[in-house]
């Protein structure tokens, strides 16, 4: 944590450097494997023509999307690995797992912005939203990397496992690869712009800080935790007229 | 002339002499005594030589076509030695053809065999004399009204002109022996495409004045250098010719590759039709060198239908093959362009539908790995100049003149078929491996229902999320609108 009260105001340190190039690994692994794979899903549209052409050939594409594809995985494999690591050594809390309040935050929140709770929920290190993205690019992510794996080496793959697998394969990559695109790439991005909370961007996950002010307002509980115990320093009366939860939140790792 | 021919001869050539010393007075003149005599019966309507076997000619002349002719100074026994005033009533020939062969020997009896052989035209005949067929001279010269040669048009166009001599029996010897038929079968001619075209348009330096000497080292020869007579009306055709594979090797020396006249006939030219008789006429012209081919094509499901229930949906050579641009099937650029070539009917639901085929085909084939593949190298080879390895087509999993119907196939012959076809590139195939293919089917609740939930389940599911996703942006922001 890191305070500046002479500027007046005062920024936390949310995510260490790890997490900030594991992010920035993570945007140009999917960029890569976005580009090089929605222009084979939509081949026969002339932009994804024009693409495969100057990338010198639908070979060439297939050969980048599929080690950009190892990236990923690798990628993918670290940040469980190094998280699993910390949480079994007592280092860090398993604030990323999905629990009964994460449900219960929901609904408050629902009920919040149709008027029928006073505020909104009161959130910990990660909100339902956070998670929720984290998942389905993890979840979702891993189903890539098998179900490619399964497209890459399709002859291996039907020494152990009926023909068909390989077309469901290829059914499931192309369709989750849809659902990653709209959750993490459109609606993921658009929130870290659009935000009202972060508008022009939210430059968390870039620079690892928060501003006090935002962690207050949405993870009241985190910050508690991080000042020793002592409870939100907003008072109630502000507390009511502020957003109690983000929806435009760039972080996407533990 | 039947008795004495030699001294009948002498006559008639000392007459001949006689009068061609005279010739351009007594062309002036009027008609000798003795025509004269003759002519006071046989310019009578009706009268008629007969012959002992009972056939018969007509015996009359017109004395002013006669008189008007190049023989109208002689007298009539310069020609009809035998018929002698005195002999006349009791001379009978045998038969017409007996009649012709003394009359022609009457006219060499003046021109000689070295005169005639000096006009091409006529050497043809000279070698056939005393066979069956050869004409006589009166066939084309007429007998009593024939004109001087050198300007004399005695015919009313220029096909009776040719056909005065090419109907008879002839033919063209050539420099190794073969012979080439000259005879023209004129019904045959007028009956075909070309009836209205002179004999000229296609043997062009031929006519009623030039007959020019032609001689050709082969019968082959011949065909290949007349077939080049067709661009002069079908430049079209021609020119696309140029671009196929039968010319490449008639280019390379080879004379066996086909030209026009091969497929389309010489005289016989048929019309184009695109009815059943004519598309199986088409298969018998290309079966004539591709023998082996045709064999295999007449046991497909194809050519059963064409030549057993005479099915006109059904592709004939042509239609993959093209008929003049013909290409080398082997090529690369052959290869990419079949499922195209496939598609033209098996995409088209005029067609297939009624047999109650699948019109999904091409696109289920170009949607997936191969097809997306193909389309791709054949971009890429005609805009990076990037070399492809070939890519399974349509023909390589279905056989190409040997396609068989999928119908009545057992479906696990069809996938040990099927798995040696995908070893052909993929070398560690397995049993298991064909199945990775939908065989072209859509996925349905029945029809591979795994990947149809999948789909389905996306379908319904991705739009929930986005809907649910854009309402919560907007309820945030609508929220903290509210708020300020």
């Amino acid at each position: 944590m890191r305070r500046d009260r002479d500027r007046g105001d005062a920024r936390i340190r949310r995510f260490s450097r790890l997490r900030v190039a594991e992010h920035w690994g993570i945007i140009l692994s999917t960029l890569v494997l976005f580009a090089t794979g929605l222009c084979q899903r939509f081949w026969n549209l002339e932009m994804s023509q024009w693409f495969i052409l100057n990338m010198g050939g639908i070979d060439n594409v297939r050969l980048v999307h599929r080690y950009a594809g190892v990236v990923f995985f690798l990628q993918l494999f670290s940040n469980v690995a190094v998280a699993a690591a910390g949480v079994a050594r007592g280092k860090w809390e398993a604030s990323m797992f999905v629990t009964r309040k994460d449900l219960s935050d929901a609904i408050q929140n629902m009920k919040y912005y149709f008027g029928l709770h006073d505020r909104p929920a009161q959130c910990d290190r990660y909100d339902y939203m956070e998670k929720f993205e984290y998942w389905t690019i993890l979840v979702g992510g891993l189903l890539m990397v098998v179900t490619g794996a399964i497209l890459w080496f399709p002859i291996l793959v039907t020494r152990f496992l009926p023909g068909e697998v390989i077309p469901t394969a290829k059914a499931l990559h192309s369709n989750e690869a849809m659902l990653i695109f709209v959750i993490n790439a459109l609606w993921h991005i658009l929130n870290a712009v659009f935000s009202p909370e972060g508008f022009p961007l939210d430059t968390c996950i870039f620079t690892g800080y928060l501003s006090r002010e935002r962690m207050a307002r949405e993870h009241p509980l985190e910050l508690a935790r991080i000042e020793g115990g002592a409870g939100p320093e907003q008072p109630e009366e502000e507390r009511k007229e502020t957003v109690g939860m983000p929806v435009a939140k760039p972080e996407s790792v533990v | 002339m039947i008795k004495g021919k030699g001294l009948g001869l002498s006559v008639v050539a000392l007459a001949m002499l006689a009068v061609a010393a005279s010739a351009g007075q007594a062309r002036e003149e009027d008609l000798s005594a003795q025509a004269r005599q003759c002519l006071r019966c046989h310019a009578k309507e009706g009268i008629q030589a007969t012959f002992q076997d009972g056939d018969s000619v007509p015996a009359r002349l017109i004395p002013e076509a006669y008189r008007a002719s190049v023989h109208g100074v002689l007298d009539c026994t310069a020609c009809h030695a035998s018929y002698s005033p005195k002999e006349h009533a009791k001379r009978q020939f045998r038969s017409r053809e007996r009649f012709r062969a003394e009359m022609t020997s009457a006219c060499r009896g003046c021109h000689s065999s070295d005169q005639l052989r000096a006009k091409t035209v006529h050497s043809g005949f000279l070698d056939r004399k005393g066979k069956d067929g050869a004409p006589a001279c009166a066939d084309c010269h007429e007998a009593h009204s024939m004109a001087a040669v050198s300007g004399g048009k005695v015919f009313s166009g220029e096909k009776q002109y040719c056909m005065s001599c090419h109907r008879y029996d002839m033919e063209m010897v050539c420099r190794n022996k073969e012979k080439i038929p000259l005879k023209v079968n004129l019904s045959e001619l007028e009956s075909f495409a070309h009836d209205r075209l002179r004999c000229s348009d296609c043997h062009y330096g031929f006519s009623q004045e030039e007959h020019p000497k032609r001689t050709f080292r082969s019968r082959r020869d011949y065909t290949v250098a007349s077939s080049e007579s067709c661009r002069r009306c079908h430049f079209d055709k021609y020119t696309k010719t140029l671009d196929s594979v039968h010319y490449a090797i008639l280019s390379q020396g080879n004379l066996k590759a086909p030209v026009c006249n091969d497929c389309h006939g010489g005289h016989g030219i048929a019309r184009v039709t695109h009815g059943i008789k004519g598309r199986v006429l088409t298969t018998q012209k290309c079966r004539k060198c591709h023998e082996g081919i045709y064999g295999i094509y007449a046991g497909s499901v194809h050519g059963k239908a064409l030549l057993s229930e005479q099915n006109q949906d059904v592709p004939i050579c042509i239609d993959c093959h093209t008929a003049h641009d013909i290409q080398n099937p082997l090529t690369l650029d052959y290869h990419e362009r079949i499922p195209q070539m496939c598609g033209n009917c098996h995409a088209n639901p005029s067609v297939v539908a009624k047999y109650g085929l699948s019109t999904d085909v091409l696109k289920t084939y170009l949607a997936d790995f191969h097809g997306v593949t193909l389309g791709f190298y054949k971009k890429q080879r005609e805009k990076l100049y990037k070399p492809a390895r070939p890519i399974a087509v349509c023909t390589d999993c279905h056989g190409t003149h040997n396609i068989a119907t999928t119908a009545s196939s057992d479906p696990a012959l069809v996938k040990a078929n099927l798995m040696k076809r995908c070893q052909k590139c993929h070398r560690d195939a397995n049993e298991q491996f064909p199945s990775a293919w939908l065989f072209h089917y859509k996925p349905s609740p029945s029809k591979y229902p795994m990947i149809f939930l999948v789909d389905a389940g996306y379908r319904i599911f991705l739009p929930i999320m986005v809907v649910g996703l854009v309402l919560q942006v907007l309820l945030h922001v609508w929220r903290y609108a509210v708020n300020r």
